[in-house]
């Protein structure tokens, strides 16, 4: 087999690696900055037309992996449009955002390239694989963080993020270390058998693997802002460039899920009755926490940023519920809190580019200034809040309706608790989404009409048309999720 | 005239696409209140002719008829007239299913006609009209929606979507504790519509019909005993508190008053004539036809909830010296009946409970619109600061007298019949603790009469300025006319909604599990 073989199935990463490449030249050459962000989004449109007429289309399907370490099927693919439609959002917003600043070929380059090692993350099926994705993303993601370097808070954002990203992957290499001990393989599709084998064969392997697993949680947790591991999320969403906070929030954010439903679901299910117990309690505590100080945040990104928290606690339910449903209905809350969350910030961000503030109250009045902004940041708010006919509404209610009939079969009884927990957070977290509302059409601010530029408009419109469309007409996308999920062939299929 | 017409969706929609409308208007904000009247008179319209075009005692040759499914033992689900059933969601078995039968039609005709009325009642708005405008179609469509959907997840859907233009309405047009009031009346109504949200997953998947169709529950349920009896109490008892909290009964009535003094007129039309029937559409049509046991099993505490909202609901109007707040107050008292009539269990009773619902939604809006009047006229609703305003508003006084008789029971009128029979039903049923709701008869009569006297009769007041008060306007007096009109004809004749109600009722009735058989 020869290197060209090789490097087949990694097509979408070496394109999207080339056009990160050669950005920053072009930032030498281009005297309007702005055409650079049309540079960066050549590759991700592409790809985004060539998944989606994949997944709901059917129109082609991507040949077998060439490679052991990697495998692009219907799970993976979803998690790539998830990150790449991201990355268009967030590069549509970018241009006027950082319009002023410095080394924009730069920027661009590395949204790409944390794009690239989340699809290698999205595809990977090897611990070693889903760890350099971590990684290759988690050093881009940390520059991006830190973009406007002279900024204090920017710079305090990178070095938090740095060094909390840096901790936990050494926290989560070590995990692989103990599964790779126990198990003898990193690979995720021969790992189930290898460990059972290991349990029959040596004994205490069981304990041994179960620091592994807690080992896991806490890395892995961290790329997900799990509490108790979640501190560092809103300091580095608020102090990093806005359209970043969205990338983080709504991109990275899921790069973690990926990897955690891959080991925990797929690589180490074997062991779920020692883990599922602790995981829902902490999906309950991730969302309760979320909201509960989500409640008192003065500042949007913050509000947001918690509000995701509360949100990862969402999508946490998927994992001890543990059936093919539960997985589905954690997949399309990932891809419709991609565009609520993203399209939240990037209204923030169109507020930043215009020059006005990121406090609560700056949104006062704002249903006069901009009817625009203020429709589609209610729109958004009320989708995370659950409300139908809007897409979070749909995620939230697979969601939810998994661990009820994982509550019914196949059991055990308290999972029906997370669901309980879920729809009282979810009422909860209404209470802070509505009182933005409150100050956009009820309060009276700083008058003078607010034009958001066609940019960042644009990317808006996208989230706002797929937060909408994806509530009204969810079925495509549930079909893909469900279809997705049959990769979890072990799990038990969970819906009646 | 609309055999094979999706006429139900067409009157849904047009709301909807008159608020797109309304919406979009931009510098010619000043037409919205035309744009709204006329795509909400249209909805009326049509909806009047279905009322009369649907056959009463329904039979195949019906129009867009779709039989539920029959027991060899007898019992089953409603029968609908104007059926339309589309796949929506497939690979979760959700369907967009829309139908109307005897127990949704008055409630369907009464959110168009409350609708219009409301909007021409709102004409002076002058307070950012389009989104006023706009968010009344929009309320219209979700009210309109619930009681016509027949597929939980669309029923869960329009449900949850009239929360949104009424928060709206509290917050952007309300009174003084407008914020408050917004907040509290979203969240709390929200929360009662996760316990159904959570009640609507658990009846999914217990009854493995994998639809969410009511009649494929209701057939897991009734005729493959799906649900055993724990399940559908603490089911029954889910939905009971959600439907409940929009009713509403003690002791989840504590958002009401807030809401309803803060509301605009036209908002606090709409919730007590619209929103309060969500809450007993719900338990006709889903509770007790889904879960016959456990409403069976939880019968007393049922009464006793709607005895307490109806006893202590009229205690507290007694005390209250705004207005409008006792008329909020009045509500609960009111609605207890249907409560009341529901929890018989007797074909009378629910007959007159889903009766007392059209006939509150008439007179509560006759006597929200009149406080409304008050206030605008005289600048406060406060009771001991009125007097004597017959001489000044001597039409707004007659048309307010008519109202508050309506309301409290006077021969004749329309809640008279109603209320009449739900007590009636409860006599058959309980003997003689009918003595308790039939307290409440005389303290009703008790706070109306006393507040006419204090703030229409006697000498003209002399706390507020007098001067400047003025009569109703031509767009206050013909929505409350109207209604007057409508009250005296089905206090009259009330057989005229009867009919439409008893045949699906009865298929309620003979539910074998309602009275504790298998």
């Amino acid at each position: 087999m020869s290197v060209l073989n090789y490097l087949e199935s990694l097509i979408p990463q070496l394109i999207l690696l080339a056009f990160a490449l050669v950005l920053p030249a072009f930032d030498y050459l281009l005297k309007d900055k702005r055409f650079l962000s049309g540079i960066a989004l050549a590759p991700l449109i592409a790809l985004a037309a060539a998944i989606v007429s994949w997944l709901f289309f059917g129109l082609w399907t991507p040949p077998a992996s060439t490679i052991p370490l990697i495998e692009l099927d219907t799970f993976s693919g979803l998690f790539m449009l998830v990150f790449v439609s991201v990355g268009i959002v967030v590069v549509l917003s970018s241009p006027e955002f950082i319009r002023k600043d410095r080394n924009q070929g730069e920027y661009y380059a590395l949204i790409l390239l944390a794009i690239t090692g989340m699809t290698l993350v999205a595809e990977g099926n090897d611990l070693f694989m889903l760890f350099v994705g971590l990684e290759i993303s988690g050093i881009a993601s940390f520059a991006l963080s830190g973009f406007r370097k002279t900024e204090k808070r920017s710079a305090e954002a990178a070095t938090k993020y740095f060094i909390v990203g840096g901790f936990s992957s050494a926290i989560t290499l070590f995990a692989i270390s103990i599964v790779y001990g126990v198990a003898g393989t990193t690979n995720l599709n021969i790992m189930g058998t290898a460990l059972d084998a290991a349990f029959t064969g040596l004994e205490g392997s069981e304990t041994f693997l179960l620091l592994g697993v807690v080992l896991f949680m806490a890395g892995l947790g961290f790329k997900i802002a799990m509490v108790p591991f979640h501190m560092w999320a809103p300091d580095v969403y608020e102090g990093a460039p806005t359209p970043i906070s969205g990338f983080l929030a709504a991109a990275s954010k899921k790069m973690g899920f990926a990897a955690f439903f891959k080991i925990f679901l797929f690589g180490i299910v074997v062991s779920k009755g020692d883990w599922e117990v602790a995981v829902g309690a902490l999906a309950i505590l991730t969302m309760t926490v979320g909201n509960l100080i989500a409640v008192s945040q003065t500042n949007i990104k913050r509000m947001l940023a918690y509000s995701s928290i509360a949100q990862a606690g969402y999508i946490l339910i998927a994992l001890p519920v543990g059936t093919q449903y539960a997985i589905a209905g954690g997949l399309f809350h990932i891809l419709t809190h991609a565009f609520m969350k993203s399209g939240a910030f990037m209204v923030v961000a169109a507020m930043g580019a215009i020059a006005v503030g990121e406090r609560l109250e700056d949104f006062k009045g704002l249903s006069r200034r901009s009817p625009f902004l203020a429709i589609s940041m209610t729109l958004f708010l009320l989708s995370l809040a659950g409300i139908p006919p809007l897409a979070g509404f749909a995620s939230k209610f697979v969601i939810f309706s998994s661990a009820v009939y994982g509550s019914i079969s196949p059991g055990p009884e308290w999972l029906v608790w997370l669901a309980i927990a879920g729809v009282l957070n979810s009422a909860l977290s209404l209470y802070y989404y509505a009182r933005v509302i409150k100050y956009m059409y009820m309060d009276k601010g700083p008058t003078g009409p607010l034009k958001p530029t066609p940019m960042i408009a644009s990317a808006i419109v996208v989230a706002l048309v797929m937060t909408v469309v994806l509530g009204v007409y969810p079925d495509p996308v549930i079909s893909a999720c469900r279809e997705a999920a049959e990769l979890f062939s072990g799990l038990p299929i969970g819906l009646g | 005239m609309f055999a094979g017409v999706p006429i139900v969706s067409i009157i849904i929609l047009l709301p909807l696409i008159g608020a797109l409308v309304t919406f979009g208007l931009g510098r010619f904000e000043r037409y919205a209140k035309y744009v709204a009247l006329g795509f909400s008179l249209a909805a009326l319209v049509l909806s009047i002719l279905v009322g009369l075009e649907f056959i009463v005692d329904p039979d195949p040759t019906a129009p867009g008829y779709h039989e539920g499914f029959r027991d060899p033992r007898g019992f089953g689900f409603f029968n609908f007239q104007y059926y339309e059933e589309y796949t929506w969601i497939e690979s979760l078995g959700i369907s967009y299913i829309v139908g109307l039968d005897g127990i949704s039609l008055p409630l369907f005709i009464l959110t168009t006609l409350l609708s219009t009325l409301s909007i021409l009642f709102s004409w002076d708005t002058t307070l950012r009209p389009k989104e006023y405008f706009g968010l009344m179609l929009v309320l219209e469509v979700g009210v309109l929606g619930v009681f016509s959907a027949l597929d939980y997840f669309l029923f869960y859907v329009f449900w949850e979507v009239v929360l949104i233009p009424m928060y709206f309405m509290i917050g952007v047009w309300g009174g003084p504790r407008k914020d408050y009031a917004a907040i509290k009346f979203f969240i709390y109504t929200h929360v009662a519509s996760l316990a159904i949200l959570i009640a609507i997953m658990a009846m999914y998947f217990q009854s493995g019909s994998g639809s969410f169709s009511m009649e494929a529950i209701a057939r897991s349920s009734l005729q493959l005993d799906a649900f055993g009896r724990t399940f559908q109490i603490v089911a029954f008892g889910a939905l009971f508190f959600g439907f409940g909290v929009k009713v509403p009964m003690v002791p989840f009535h504590t958002w009401l008053p807030d809401a309803h003094v803060e509301a605009p007129t036209a908002g606090s039309v709409l919730l007590a004539g619209l929103l309060l029937k969500m809450g007993g559409y719900g338990i006709i049509r889903v509770a007790i036809p889904t879960f016959p046991t456990g409403a069976h099993e939880l019968q007393i505490l049922m009464a006793v909830i709607a005895v307490v909202s109806i006893l202590y609901g009229a205690l507290l109007c007694l005390a209250q010296t705004d207005l409008k707040k006792m008329v909020a107050y009045s509500s609960i008292s009111h609605m207890g009946f249907v409560l009341l009539g529901y929890a018989t269990f007797t074909e009378l009773g629910m007959v007159a409970g889903v009766f007392q619902m059209f006939a509150h939604g008439l007179v509560t809006a006759v006597l929200f619109m009149m406080c409304g009047v008050v206030q605008h006229k005289c600048g406060t609703r406060e009771i001991p600061l009125l007097g004597g305003l017959s001489k000044k508003m001597p039409a707004a006084s007659t048309m307010m007298t008519i109202g508050f008789l309506a309301s409290l029971g006077l021969p004749g009128l329309v809640s008279f019949a109603a209320e009449f029979m739900v007590l009636a039903s409860m006599f058959q049923t309980w003997a003689f603790w009918l003595f308790l709701p039939i307290l409440s008869v005389a303290v009703t009569a008790g706070y109306y009469l006393w507040a006419l006297q204090r703030s229409m009769f006697g000498p003209l007041t002399d706390k507020i300025d007098t001067a400047h008060v003025h009569d109703v306007s031509w767009y206050e007096s013909i929505p409350v006319s109207l209604l007057l009109v409508l009250i005296a004809i089905f206090g009259v004749f009330p057989f005229l909604i009867f009919n439409f109600i008893s045949p699906a009722i009865e298929i309620v009735t003979s539910l074998p599990g309602l009275l504790g058989g298998a």
